[in-house]
């Protein structure tokens, strides 16, 4: 028998035993709490960043540029602020990125909405590559369609790259970018159809519609954009959800069977607490979550929880992108939009043996960038020279760009893997995580077709003049791969219901548990499994740990 | 003040280098940078950079020195060609800290009032008025529409 709810009040002050606890408040734990409410149980999430307001996001400034370069960076090490954990990839060609607050990394992401397609979950059954899922599209489908109603997804029904089904919204406006990129790949008779999108295209659920206030990986002023912190955690804490924030979780704890009893935990103020519960739930992100079960070593688990398989922390996937920009001749407004949410193409995304490579990838159009963004680019991309001749050259950009980006699929390698730091630690002491990871020879060769086949499609939309970035550093935005379900303990860390081989009454709803990347954004697919494993536990709940 | 004292509080030479990195436009409807008095504000974030900010400083230095000797006014003394061409050598020559210099000075330009109402950008945060939000181009959609899955 899980424990009763109590007082809101009570529990907020005290470590008083819980039924169900989560480590991290972000897309996955968020839509878990608000399902797992319903069993009835007293439910905790321990969360190590803060709540955030939409009156401190930057676009609320002037010089929102400038603070979305730093305290609103998505890069945590740029960041540096209290409730981040530092991350060394100096061993990694692709920088991990994420956001710490109740809201998780949806605070500041694009809200770019794909669904994976029903032939990312049986990768080596159809090109014999990687590993299966051991669940497929259709168990995932009916989580799909909860969670786009519960984030408010804006969409055009009937994309023939999937399986029919209806976005609870009108698709977004694409903005001039997108119709004029979307035209070229019409042109070519390439796939494209509008973006599934996590921005609410008109008033839902007392959500105001977007504005178009610029790129939406700053956070939304407007609260347009889907983030936990205002979709799924207000409804979780009317089912009586408690929250609480500044806690950074050190280790998990077991008891003596071997069964997870809670966890060891940093206050706000910095104090060691203890927090006992029945079910511990894992949810933060594909670095967060093995470095916590590296973390918590014991003599029962002398290689961390859970890592029997010893396949924790192995097997991280980002997905590389390659940027491929335009330079055009009619004004296009350049970032007044969401950024990343235009249209998508799937022309490339499955197998084609006369390419070179396996798998595929989807392309997402993106918009321009704001002012400073412009000339930061223009320098980098050397278009735009300081001294004479910058005004000419800078005028030529401003308002005149527009893109696409590629997103690969990675597929997964037990040498690209997420580690401890044997320095490095956060501002509480715990050790810090560490990336190492190596771009493979066959993500290179998808790379490099996605990028000149890109300059294709901007030619064919009317770009004066390409440019391309082959490999994206500040691009890990999806962490996966690192606690991946699987049927055989020996070779996956979690079931395919979620919960830890090793330890009953332990869960894993985030990034880590896929078993491969797909080559779309993945968190949608995050938010389905979460809601598909609190379906499973409530299922289950009479034998949950037989 | 010499070419060993700290480059950042001297303003008469901030202000003509930022005019060298962002002269006004030749039709003067954009205004150099050294015209906007943001030589405070980029002082104070270069020194609040502790990554960034001293390979400013270091290259702000050099620069200096170079400059002071080939005019005892410095950078704002080189009113002639040669002279200037000379320092903005300099430059080309060390693209990191030009690089780093950048990162402080487009900010701090691009985001001024000015320059935003030069641009034809409303000189305000995109919050709360917004932008205009077009429509999807009803043509495309057609396209599209004898592809849909039903």
């Amino acid at each position: 028998m899980l424990c009763r709810p109590s007082s809101r009040t009570i529990a907020r002050m005290t470590n008083e035993p819980v039924g169900v606890l989560i480590v991290g408040a972000g897309a996955s734990g968020a839509a878990f709490a608000w399902s797992i409410a319903d069993i009835g149980t007293s439910v905790l999430c321990l969360e190590q960043g803060p709540w955030m307001h939409q009156k401190d996001y930057p676009t609320n400034f002037l010089d929102w540029e400038s603070r979305a370069m730093g305290s609103f960076s998505s890069n945590p090490n740029v960041r540096g602020l209290a409730q981040d954990y530092p991350v060394n990839d100096v061993d990694s060609p692709i920088q991990p990125l994420m956001f710490n607050a109740v809201g998780g990394s949806t605070i500041l992401w694009a809200a770019h909405f794909p669904r994976f397609t029903p032939g990312d979950f049986r990768v080596r059954s159809d090109d014999g590559v990687a590993d299966d899922w051991p669940i497929d599209y259709r168990t995932l489908e009916p989580f799909y369609a909860t969670n786009d109603r519960m984030m408010g997804v804006s969409g055009l029904a009937g994309d023939p790259a999937y399986p029919y089904h209806e976005p609870p919204l009108p698709p977004l406006p694409m903005g001039k970018p997108g119709n004029v990129v979307a035209a070229g790949f019409e042109k070519l008779g390439w796939h494209w159809w509008p973006s599934d999108s996590a921005i609410i295209s008109r008033e839902y659920e007392g959500r105001s519609a977007c504005i178009n206030l610029g790129p939406c990986t700053t956070g939304c002023s407007q609260g347009a954009k889907a983030s936990t912190d205002i979709t799924y955690w207000p409804v979780a804490q009317r089912k009586g959800v408690q929250i609480r924030t500044g806690c950074r979780v050190r280790e998990i704890t077991v008891r003596s069977d071997g069964m997870a009893d809670g966890v060891l935990y940093y206050d706000h103020d910095g104090v060691l607490q203890e927090q006992k519960a029945e079910i511990v739930v894992i949810a933060c992100n594909g670095i967060g979550t093995p470095r916590l079960l590296l973390n918590s070593k014991s003599p029962r688990h002398p290689d961390g929880l859970a890592n029997s398989s010893g396949l924790v922390g192995k097997n991280l996937m980002f997905h590389p992108y390659a940027n491929i920009r335009g330079v055009f001749d009619q004004p296009l407004d350049g970032r007044r939009g969401p950024g990343g949410c235009t249209f998508w193409s799937h022309e490339f995304y499955k197998t084609d043996a006369s390419r070179g490579f396996v798998r595929g990838y989807s392309y997402e159009g993106t918009r321009g960038a704001g002012p400073v963004g412009t000339a930061l680019w223009g320098n980098v991309a050397g278009l735009v020279p300081w001294g004479e001749g910058h005004h000419d050259a800078y005028a030529r950009l401003h308002g005149h760009i527009a893109g696409i980006v590629a997103i690969t699929e990675d597929l997964p390698d037990e040498s690209n893997m997420v580690t401890l730091d044997s320095e490095l630690t956060d501002s509480n002491g715990i050790p810090a995580p560490k990336v190492t990871y190596t771009l493979s020879d066959n993500s290179r060769k998808m790379l490099a077709h996605a990028v000149e086949r890109g300059k294709e499609a901007l030619v064919a939309a009317g770009a004066v003049e390409t440019w391309s970035d082959p490999l994206m550093r500040t691009a890990g935005w999806h962490l996966m791969g690192t606690a991946r379900m699987g049927t055989d303990p020996k070779r996956s860390v979690v079931n395919e219901s979620g919960r830890a081989h090793d330890v009953k009454n332990l869960f894993i709803i985030d990034g880590s548990i896929f078993v491969t990347a797909g080559g779309v954004n993945p968190t949608s697919t995050i938010q389905a499994l979460a809601l598909y494993v609190a379906d499973q536990i409530k299922k289950n709940i009479g034998n949950l740990f037989d | 003040m010499n070419e060993t004292t700290n480059p950042l509080p001297d303003f008469g030479f901030m202000q003509a280098l930022l005019d060298v990195v962002i002269p006004a436009s030749a039709d003067g409807r954009m205004p150099g940078a050294g015209a906007l008095g943001i030589a405070a504000d980029l002082t104070d974030a270069i020194e609040a950079d502790r990554q960034l900010g001293p390979v400013v400083v270091a290259g702000l230095r050099a620069l200096r020195a170079a400059a002071l000797a080939l005019d005892p006014a410095g950078l704002a003394g080189l009113t002639h060609p040669s002279g200037r061409d000379a320092v903005e050598a300099q430059f080309a020559a060390h693209p990191m800290f030009m690089n780093a210099l950048l990162r402080f000075v487009y900010p701090a330009y691009y985001q001024h009032r000015r320059v935003l109402e030069a641009l034809g950008e409303p000189p305000r945060p995109p919050f709360p008025e917004g932008f205009e939000v077009e429509t999807i181009d009803p043509i495309l959609l057609q396209h599209l529409n004898s592809r849909r899955r039903t």
